[in-house]
């Protein structure tokens, strides 16, 4: 059996077993590592991938299941020249530590944002459950997104 | 020549050089790294608390088809540790934990030393545990190390025995006479606190390879040296015969402080020919994470009519686990922070770390003192309820100042805890300390008051400067996410120079590279390997110059760096580039390169006071005035944060904004500790905590913006004048809470975490 699906814009086809979870086949089959492999039980949302646009934990989806998906993984996201409006507001506000989450946090938060152009802090909270990250405290993630809402700005908004 | 610049070029918003790619998912960690070349290893963890190991054969799994090598006791003999040589790498005859090494294999892949792991045959006879303190401490208790007496003590003086691994002790003035004296108060608390994970993202990882005839060790780890020194103890090789090299580290905590995987990893690679991989599990990381211990802390404090403590005794226990590891040395710090904030008269303090038949605990960011500043803190809010003193005007009269002497008789420099307060009650005006919200939920404010240390010793720098002006800072530093080696160092490399940050080239750790430091934690590294640098600076600065001077017709004094320029001081564009001066150096003198070193100042204690203490006083101390407001929901016990506040000392704040992030994020993860992350060690001795679905990390919903203001120019020894400000944001969130939630529910909060459940029982009265 194989599985044939789009990754990152370029078609694959996959020969192992279609059991392996997506996250194991984008780190270990085509070493694509920004997808983490941290709690492996979809509460951290470090493997966040957008599977047919959808942002969705790598490691609870069997490839097998893929057949004509489309998947982009953090890799597929912005190019060295032009990072995605998400990263280059992370750059801009300094929120990046060690780094783990933010690929999955990136995926997540492209994906709400272009539902939700106008969000309240609360929403991008409400967005994050799925998202952990043990360094930052959040807070100054959240400022960075508050940066791209379509919103009238506050004056008293957060300035990287 | 040293500091012959504008310290204040040093001060900048640099943005981080590794963000870019982290964003974009390329960043290699540890974890990352392994490739289909590389053996993937397993261990074997014991499955019991205490046990003889009566039968152990790996034969069935070294005959499997795709294992390569198996390792057991037989090939690591050595013990290493901290204090005392205590731990070997592999239970050989006795199990002391659940979760202990007994073997690991070496496969194609993880999935195959997975199933070679379970074919390895194992017996137990198993022995009665000792799971807590109370069991360790009880007269009858079963040894865990029978052999204790043997063991290589590498630090004299210390009393230790049976469970007790090492004892810490203070002895400074006649506490007897003093709780004897008939106009004084005397208020007593005993209080409890259980483990915390660090929970970084990336586990323990290694990969390791033997390369003519040395080991080459890459590692997620915060200090190279330690690994270097633990992986060549426990083979018994020359430590030259090991190098480590650290590749992105996914946050460390405290945890990768120590060395961990990277022995086994070792011995692989030496028996395979191969490159071995060596990762937790996410289970395995909750299950034998080096988590902050629990402990037990009583204190008595003898209080004077004026409101000034005379005199405090206090007994800690702390849980060392199975191995004496950090704890050993982390007995010193209880001392100075239950005797660091505030004057004392006189001071009795004791210190026990205990061995258990539990996972090994370790460092965590601020270590005891978290739980001891919680403690202390809400033992100081029962002496102002006890003697009807305002908390914020007897914290204000009692904090140390200038001149006073700490726990070991240590004279402080400089009043900087007073004027922190002063700046915190002035900016937020204490209305009322508990109340009752519209909502009807409990209402109440704390403010408290920490004392910590920034952990200094040994540490090294060369910077070489190259033909195009740029120069190449090569430390042991490690970039474990806190920005460091992304801002503070370049920074400080780039401001003794005159040339951008961006042009300072900053080499990853390397230990055939770099020279010795103690590593990444406490603190230290822009305090430590910062100093070093500037040292290393200084020296490039003087042979540059003197180059320099010669070119220019001037002397050297008369010279300064500045936008990649050598210029007469006060006359822009008199000079020349630096490219130029390099490029004349080459011809006469040859490269330049400046080397520079930094260590402990070794401030002096009164002799005789301390027993058991690893180090006597503490050269850079750090302070932190926190101050929150909580409602407590009474029937649930949920509490939520109204308002979180903070004045930090930090010497001289270097990036702004990079010290807002570490500020967020330890108060989050002081948040965590405090209210939601729980550790429980079931009847079998294993952590019951194996994942995010029952370790409660703080979530994006759970916390707020926290207030901060930087204390600036406190006396330190640091480059600049700087302090580390990535550990102490986290050292007193769980007294401020702590006091918090107190004064809203009239309770003796005195246990944590502060769970809901404990604190509907606390209000209901089912607990203290």
């Amino acid at each position: 059996m194989t599985v044939s699906f789009t990754l990152n814009g370029r078609a694959r086809t996959y020969a192992g077993d279609p059991r392996s979870s997506l996250l194991e086949v984008l780190r270990e089959t085509y070493r694509l590592t920004g997808a983490k492999d941290v709690c492996g039980e979809g509460f951290c949302g470090a493997c966040m991938v957008q599977i047919d646009g959808m942002p969705t934990t790598a490691c609870l989806v069997p490839v097998g299941t893929l057949e004509g998906a489309d998947v982009r993984s953090i890799e597929g996201v912005g190019t060295e020249e032009q990072l995605n409006p998400v990263q280059q507001a992370s750059i801009d506000f300094d929120v990046v530590q060690c780094g783990m989450c933010f690929p999955g946090m990136v995926m997540t938060l492209t994906h709400f944002l272009q539902d939700n152009p106008q969000p309240t802090r609360e929403d991008v909270k409400s967005a994050l459950t799925g998202n952990i990250c043990r360094c930052t405290g959040y807070e100054r993630i959240i400022d960075a997104v508050m940066s791209l809402s379509l919103a009238p700005k506050p004056l008293t908004e957060a300035q990287p | 020549m040293k500091n012959a610049h504008d310290p204040s070029l040093a001060v900048m918003d640099l943005p981080r050089r590794d963000a870019r790619d982290k964003l974009r998912g390329r960043t290699r960690y540890t974890v990352d790294q392994a490739g289909p070349e590389v053996l993937h290893a397993v261990l074997l963890r014991a499955t019991v608390a205490s046990a003889r190991i009566t039968r152990l054969d790996v034969t069935p799994a070294l005959a499997m088809e795709g294992v390569h090598a198996v390792a057991t006791h037989l090939d690591a003999p050595g013990l290493h540790g901290i204090g005392i040589a205590d731990h070997p790498i592999f239970a050989s005859d006795i199990v002391r934990y659940h979760g202990e090494p007994v073997a690991v294999i070496a496969a194609e892949t993880l999935a195959l030393a997975r199933r070679a792991a379970r074919a390895v045959i194992v017996d137990y006879e198993t022995l009665p545990p000792v799971l807590t303190l109370q069991a360790a401490l009880a007269p009858d208790a079963p040894l865990v190390h029978p052999g204790w007496e043997n063991y290589d003590v590498l630090h004299p003086g210390a009393a230790r025995g049976g469970n007790v691994a090492w004892e810490a002790r203070v002895d400074r003035g006649d506490t007897d006479a003093a709780f004897a004296r008939k106009d004084v108060t005397i208020v007593e608390g005993s209080y409890d606190v259980g483990r915390q994970n660090h929970v970084p993202f990336e586990p323990r990882a290694v990969i390791a390879s033997y390369e003519d005839g040395r080991f080459h060790i890459q590692t997620s780890t915060q200090a190279p040296w330690t690994v270097k020194h633990v992986v060549a103890t426990v083979l018994q090789v020359p430590e030259f015969a090991v190098r480590v090299t650290v590749p992105a580290v996914g946050g460390g905590f405290g945890l990768k402080f120590d060395c961990s995987l990277e022995p086994y990893a070792a011995i692989l690679a030496r028996k395979s020919g191969r490159s071995v991989s060596l990762v937790n599990s996410r289970r395995e990381e909750m299950m034998t994470c080096l988590c902050r211990e629990n402990a037990e802390i009583r204190i008595r404090s003898a209080i004077d009519a004026e409101g000034a403590i005379v005199a405090r005794e206090a007994t800690v226990l702390m849980d060392c686990g199975a191995y004496g590891g950090e704890q050993v040395f982390l007995t010193t710090m209880t001392a100075h922070t239950l005797a660091g904030n505030y004057r004392l008269g006189a001071a009795k303090i004791l210190t026990r770390a205990v061995y258990t038949n539990t996972p090994p605990n370790g460092a965590f960011r601020a270590c005891n003192g978290v739980y001891n500043t919680f403690a202390l803190e809400r033992h100081t809010d029962e002496i102002c309820a006890a003697i009807g003193m305002d908390p914020f005007a007897f914290r204000r009269r009692n904090v140390i100042g200038d001149g006073d002497i700490g726990a070991t008789g240590q004279t402080f420099q400089g009043d900087v805890l007073r004027p922190m307060l002063d700046r915190m009650i002035d900016k937020y005006p204490v209305e009322r300390r508990s109340g009752r919200l519209p909502d009807g939920r409990l209402y109440g404010r704390a403010t408290t008051v920490g004392t910590w240390f920034i952990f200094v010793g040994p540490s090294a720098a060369t910077v070489n400067l190259n033909a195009d002006g740029s120069a190449t800072l090569v430390t042991a530093g490690v970039e474990i996410g806190s920005g460091t080696m992304m801002q503070s160092l370049p920074q400080i490399v780039a401001a003794n120079l005159g040339i951008h940050p961006d042009a300072v080239i900053v080499k990853t750790a390397d230990t055939d590279a770099a020279g010795r430091d103690l590593g990444v934690g406490g603190g230290r590294t822009t305090v430590s390997i910062g100093a070093a640098s500037e040292a290393a600076c200084a020296e490039v600065r003087e042979k540059l110059l003197t180059v320099a001077a010669r070119l220019l017709q001037t002397s050297a004094t008369a010279l300064v760096l500045t936008n990649g320029r050598v210029e007469i001081a006060g006359k822009p564009g008199s000079g020349m580039a630096l490219k130029a001066v390099i490029a004349e150096a080459e011809l006469t003198t040859g490269p330049i390169a400046g080397s520079g070193a930094f260590t402990a100042a070794g401030t002096t204690a009164m002799p005789g006071c301390a027993t058991g203490h690893f180090i006597d006083a503490i050269d850079i101390p750090v302070f932190a005035v926190h101050d929150c407001e909580v409602a407590v929901d009474e029937t649930s016990g949920r509490c939520e944060i109204l308002s979180y506040r903070v004045v930090q000392d930090v010497g001289r704040a270097l990036n702004r904004r990079a010290i807002h992030g570490q500020i967020q994020g330890g108060v989050v993860q002081g948040i965590g500790y405090a209210l939601t992350e729980e550790v429980t060690i079931g009847a079998d001795g294993a952590i019951e905590q194996t994942g995010f679905d029952t370790y409660h990390v703080p979530l994006a919903g759970d916390v707020l913006p926290v207030d901060f203001d930087l204390y600036e120019g406190a006396p330190s020894l640091g480059p600049l004048g700087t302090k580390g400000a990535g550990e102490v944001p986290i050292l007193n969130v769980a007294a401020t809470l702590a006091c918090a939630i107190a004064n809203a529910t009239g309770k003796p909060v005195a246990s944590l975490p502060m769970t809901p459940e404990r604190v509907a029982a606390l209000i209901a009265g089912d607990a203290r």
